[in-house]
C-alpha cells in the first residue's frame, strides 16, 4: 500500500498549502480506507455497520473513523500474520488494558522515515549529539516493545553519541552528564524525553543540586501526558521556563502523537502551536453528532495519518479534546493545520450498578 | 467463638455508634412488618419529604413514597397468611453499591420490615441523597424512636477486609450489591453456617414493544417513561433496558415515532458528556466488528441505536450506558430467548399483557427474567428483587 505514496512521503513536511494538501490527502485516505476494508476482516465488518460503501469517494470529513479504544479490544491487521515484525503497546496505566498495534516492516520503516523528516525540519540535516532523558533500560525491555522504548529508539536514530541521562534506577548521572555536555561545547544538542520524566527526574534534580548545564544551542523534544504535572500546577509555560533555567539556551518543543500513528507526530513550533505535517491531519468533532467543529471551537480530536498500512489506524477518533487554531497561517510559516491540545476527555461520573467495593 | 476486637479506627459512623455496634448481636429480632417499624418508616417518610433538599432528587422522593404507611400496609396485607409466624433472622449486613445512591435505603427498609437489625456499609462516594437519608434517620432515632436505635447502623470504611470479616461473622443475612467482582471478592469471606446471603449481580434488561399497541398510546407519555427507565440513571442501572425489541406489523411507523419522541426529551433534558458520545460510538463499532448484520442507525449521539439482524447473548456485552440501544424486530417472542438468559433481570413491556408474558417465560423454562414491568417502572422499589422474596428470605418461619 505504501508503495503508492513514496513520492508524496518525500515532500517537505510543512510545504503544501491547504488546497493541495486536501486534494492529495483525501485521495490517500480514501485509498487507505478501501485497502483496509478489503484486507482487515474486523475493520471491514465495522465499516459495514457504519454503512460504508467501497465504491464511493468520500470527503475528508465524511470518512469513517475508528475509535482508538478498539485497539485495546481487537488485534487488527491488514497484512498476512507472518509479515508482522513488531507489536507496539501503549504505556497504559497499570492494570488497564493497553492498545496493541501490529507493525510490518514497511510500516515501521515508513514511520521512522517520517519522524526523521519531521524532526530534521526542526533541527537541520546534520546529525547532532543526542541526550535522551531516560534510562537505557527501556530500550532493552524484552517483553513488549513499549511505546516509551520505541519512541526512544526511534528518536535516538537521528543523533550521534547518544547519551542516556538516567541510570537504571532513574537517578540522574550528574557527573557523566556534565562531562558529556562539556565534550560537545559548540555543537547543537538534541534532547528527548517524556514530559513527566523530564520534569521529575531531570529538571527537579538539576534544580535541587543547583546545576546549570549551560547549553548554548539545544532542542528539547518532549512527549506524553500532562496529568501528573497538572497536579503539581505545572503548565506548558512553566515547564518551558523551568527547563531553560537549568539547561540554558534551548527550544522546548512539546509534541503530540499516538502509538496508533507513530511517526506522523505533531510538533510544537516556536509559537507554541502543534502542527500537522503532510503525513497527518486533524479534525475536531462535536460530541452531539460528531459533526466537524469550526476552527477555534473545542472538540473531540480525530487524527489521520498516511502511514498505517499494516493495520487500520489511518483515521482514529481519540479520547482527547483540542482546538484547531488555523491552517497555513501560523506566524512560524509552516503550512498545514495547527492546533492546541486540551487533554483527555473527562471520564463520566455516572450512576448505575457496578463494581466499586474498593472505593 | 473468639471475641473479636471491635475497635476499628477507620470505621466512620453515619448512623449509630460504637456502642450500638457492640450490642448488635443481642438485639431482639422483630416480627415481619412490626407495627413499630411501620410507624418508624412512615415518620421517616414525612421527615424526608419535608426536607427541601429532597425535592431535587426524584429517587429520594420516590423512596419516601414507597415507605409511607399505606404502601407498607399494602405489602403487609399481601402477607397476612403468615404475618404471625415469621420472625427476623437477626442482623443484616448490607454492602451497598457506590453508584446507586438509593439502593442501600431499599435494602435497609426490606431488612427492617423483615424484622432485622441492619448494618450498612456505604460507599465512600458521597451523595447528597445519602446525606438526606442519614440526617432524617438520625433525627428520628434521637427523638421519638430512641427504642429503635439499636436496629440501624450505617458506616463507611475504606477497603478493609478485617472489618468486612467482622460484620460477616456477626450477621445472619448478608446482602451484597454487585457487580460480579465485588460479589466474588466478598464471597471469599465466609459466613456463619446458618447465615444466608443475597447477591445482586450484574444484570441486563430489555424493553419489548408491541408496535400497533404503541401507536395507540400517547407517544410523549411513553417517551417520558422510557427516559425515566434509562437516561435517569445514565442507563447504568441493571434494570435499565439496553435492548429494544419490536413486535407486530407496524414496526416501521412505531419505531420512527418512538425514537423521535425520545430524542426530543433527551435533547432537552440529558446532559451528555463528550466521553459518553465516544464510549457509545465505540460500543457500536465493537458490536459491528464482532457480528455480521449490524447497522448504526442513530440520527445523532444523544440516542445511539444499533440495529441487529439476529439476537445473541453477546449483543449485551457492551454496556457504555448513557443511551445506547440494541434494536431488533422480532417475528415472535421466541426470537428474544437468547437475551433472556440468567443475566436478564427486567423486561419492560408496552402493549403486552404482563401475565401473558410471565406465563410464556414459565412455559419456556427460561433461566432469566425476574421482573416484568410496564414502561416507566423499571426503577420501582420493591420487596421482591432479582427474583428473591426478600421478606421471606430475611426472616424465619416458625412452624407449629
Amino acid at each position: 500500500m505504501l508503495e503508492n505514496h513514496q513520492e508524496y512521503l518525500k515532500t517537505s513536511p510543512y510545504s503544501l498549502n491547504k488546497e493541495e494538501k486536501r486534494r492529495q490527502f483525501t485521495k490517500y485516505m480514501n485509498e487507505l480506507t478501501k485497502y483496509h476494508f478489503e484486507h482487515c476482516a474486523e475493520y471491514s465488518l465495522m465499516l459495514k455497520s457504519l454503512n460504508f460503501s467501497a465504491d464511493k469517494s468520500y470527503g475528508l470529513e465524511e470518512l469513517p473513523f475508528l475509535p482508538v479504544g478498539l485497539f485495546k479490544e481487537f488485534e487488527m491487521i491488514s497484512v498476512p500474520k507472518e509479515k508482522i515484525v513488531k507489536t507496539m503497546a501503549s504505556s497504559g496505566t497499570s492494570g488497564q488494558p493497553v492498545s496493541k498495534v501490529l507493525l510490518d516492516s514497511a510500516t515501521a520503516r515508513a514511520q521512522s522515515r517520517c519522524l526523521y523528516y519531521i524532526v530534521n525540519s526542526f533541527i537541520g540535516n546534520k546529525r547532532c549529539p543526542m541526550l535522551i532523558i531516560d534510562t537505557e533500560l527501556v530500550k532493552k525491555d524484552p517483553r513488549l516493545f513499549s511505546a516509551r522504548g520505541a519512541g526512544i529508539i526511534g528518536f535516538s536514530m537521528f543523533g550521534r553519541d547518544v547519551f542516556f541521562a538516567l541510570d537504571q534506577d532513574m537517578n540522574l548521572r550528574v557527573e557523566e552528564l556534565k562531562r558529556w555536555i562539556d565534550s560537545h561545547k559548540g555543537n547543537k544538542i538534541v534532547m528527548f524525553g517524556y514530559t513527566y520524566i523530564v520534569w521529575q527526574f531531570f529538571r527537579r534534580v538539576l534544580n535541587e543540586l543547583k546545576i546549570f548545564l549551560d547549553i548554548k544551542d539545544g532542542e528539547l523534544f518532549h512527549i506524553g501526558g500532562w496529568k501528573k504535572l497538572q497536579v503539581k500546577n505545572v503548565d506548558a509555560k512553566k515547564f518551558r521556563h523551568a527547563l531553560k533555567e537549568v539547561c540554558g539556551n534551548i527550544h522546548v518543543r512539546d509534541y503530540y502523537g499516538m502509538v496508533e500513528q507513530l511517526g506522523s507526530v505533531f510538533v510544537e513550533c516556536e509559537h507554541g502551536h502543534k502542527h500537522c505535517s503532510i503525513f497527518s491531519d486533524i479534525i475536531t468533532r462535536r460530541a452531539k453528532d460528531f459533526s466537524p467543529c469550526d476552527f477555534g471551537e473545542r472538540g473531540i480530536i480525530e487524527l489521520m495519518s498516511v502511514l498505517p498500512s499494516a493495520y487500520p489506524g489511518h483515521i482514529i477518533l481519540t479520547e482527547d479534546e483540542g482546538i484547531i487554531l488555523g491552517e497555513d497561517d501560523c506566524p512560524c510559516g509552516r503550512k498545514g493545520k495547527y492546533f492546541e491540545i486540551l487533554g483527555r476527555l473527562k471520564s463520566a461520573e455516572v450512576r448505575g450498578c457496578s463494581d466499586t467495593y474498593g472505593q | 467463638m473468639i471475641l473479636m476486637q471491635q475497635n476499628f479506627n477507620n470505621l466512620q459512623f453515619l448512623v449509630g455508634t460504637q456502642n450500638i455496634l457492640e450490642e448488635l448481636k443481642t438485639v431482639p429480632a422483630l416480627p415481619i412488618f412490626a407495627p413499630r417499624m411501620t410507624e418508624f418508616f412512615s415518620a421517616f417518610s414525612n421527615v424526608i419529604l419535608k426536607d427541601r433538599r429532597a425535592r431535587n432528587f426524584a429517587h429520594v422522593t420516590a423512596y419516601a413514597y414507597w415507605i409511607r404507611r399505606a404502601s407498607l400496609e399494602r405489602e403487609k396485607n399481601m402477607r397476612n397468611d403468615f404475618i404471625d409466624s415469621r420472625l427476623g433472622r437477626g442482623v443484616a449486613f448490607h454492602i451497598a453499591p457506590s453508584n446507586v445512591p438509593l439502593a442501600f435505603a431499599m435494602s435497609l427498609t426490606v431488612a427492617a420490615m423483615a424484622g432485622n437489625a441492619s448494618c450498612v456499609r456505604l460507599s465512600s462516594r458521597e451523595f447528597a441523597e445519602v446525606e438526606i437519608i442519614c440526617d432524617a434517620m438520625n433525627e428520628l432515632l434521637d427523638t421519638g424512636f430512641k427504642d429503635l436505635k439499636n436496629y440501624f447502623l450505617l458506616v463507611r470504611y475504606p477497603h478493609d477486609e478485617r472489618i468486612t470479616e467482622f460484620f460477616s461473622e456477626l450477621c445472619d443475612v448478608r446482602i451484597i450489591w454487585g457487580g460480579d467482582n465485588t460479589i466474588n471478592t466478598i464471597r471469599q469471606i465466609p459466613l456463619l453456617p446458618r447465615s444466608v446471603e443475597f447477591t445482586f449481580a450484574d444484570r441486563h434488561s430489555v424493553a419489548l414493544i408491541q408496535s400497533e399497541k404503541y401507536l395507540e398510546s400517547n407517544a410523549q407519555d411513553v417517551a417520558k417513561k422510557f427516559y425515566a427507565d434509562t437516561y435517569d440513571m445514565d442507563q447504568n442501572a441493571c434494570s435499565s433496558p439496553r435492548a429494544v425489541i419490536w413486535t407486530g406489523n407496524a414496526t416501521d411507523e412505531a419505531r420512527e415515532k418512538f425514537w423521535a419522541s425520545l430524542e426530543k426529551i433527551v435533547h432537552a433534558d440529558y446532559e451528555m458528556q463528550p466521553i459518553q458520545a465516544v464510549d457509545k460510538f465505540s460500543a457500536a463499532c465493537m458490536l459491528g466488528m464482532k457480528n455480521n448484520g449490524v447497522k448504526l442507525v442513530s440520527t445523532d449521539n444523544f440516542v445511539t441505536r444499533v440495529e441487529v439482524d439476529a439476537l445473541k447473548s453477546s449483543c449485551m456485552d457492551f454496556k457504555p450506558g448513557g443511551g445506547c440501544f440494541i434494536e431488533y424486530i422480532a417475528k415472535d417472542w421466541s426470537e428474544i430467548i437468547p437475551l433472556l438468559n440468567k443475566q436478564c433481570q427486567t423486561v419492560a413491556v408496552l402493549g403486552i399483557n404482563l401475565q401473558d408474558f410471565r406465563k410464556w417465560v414459565i412455559s419456556k423454562g427460561l433461566r432469566g427474567v425476574d421482573r416484568i414491568v410496564p414502561f416507566g417502572e423499571t426503577t420501582a422499589l420493591a420487596f421482591m428483587w432479582d427474583g428473591f422474596d426478600l421478606i421471606n428470605g430475611m426472616s424465619r418461619y416458625i412452624e407449629v
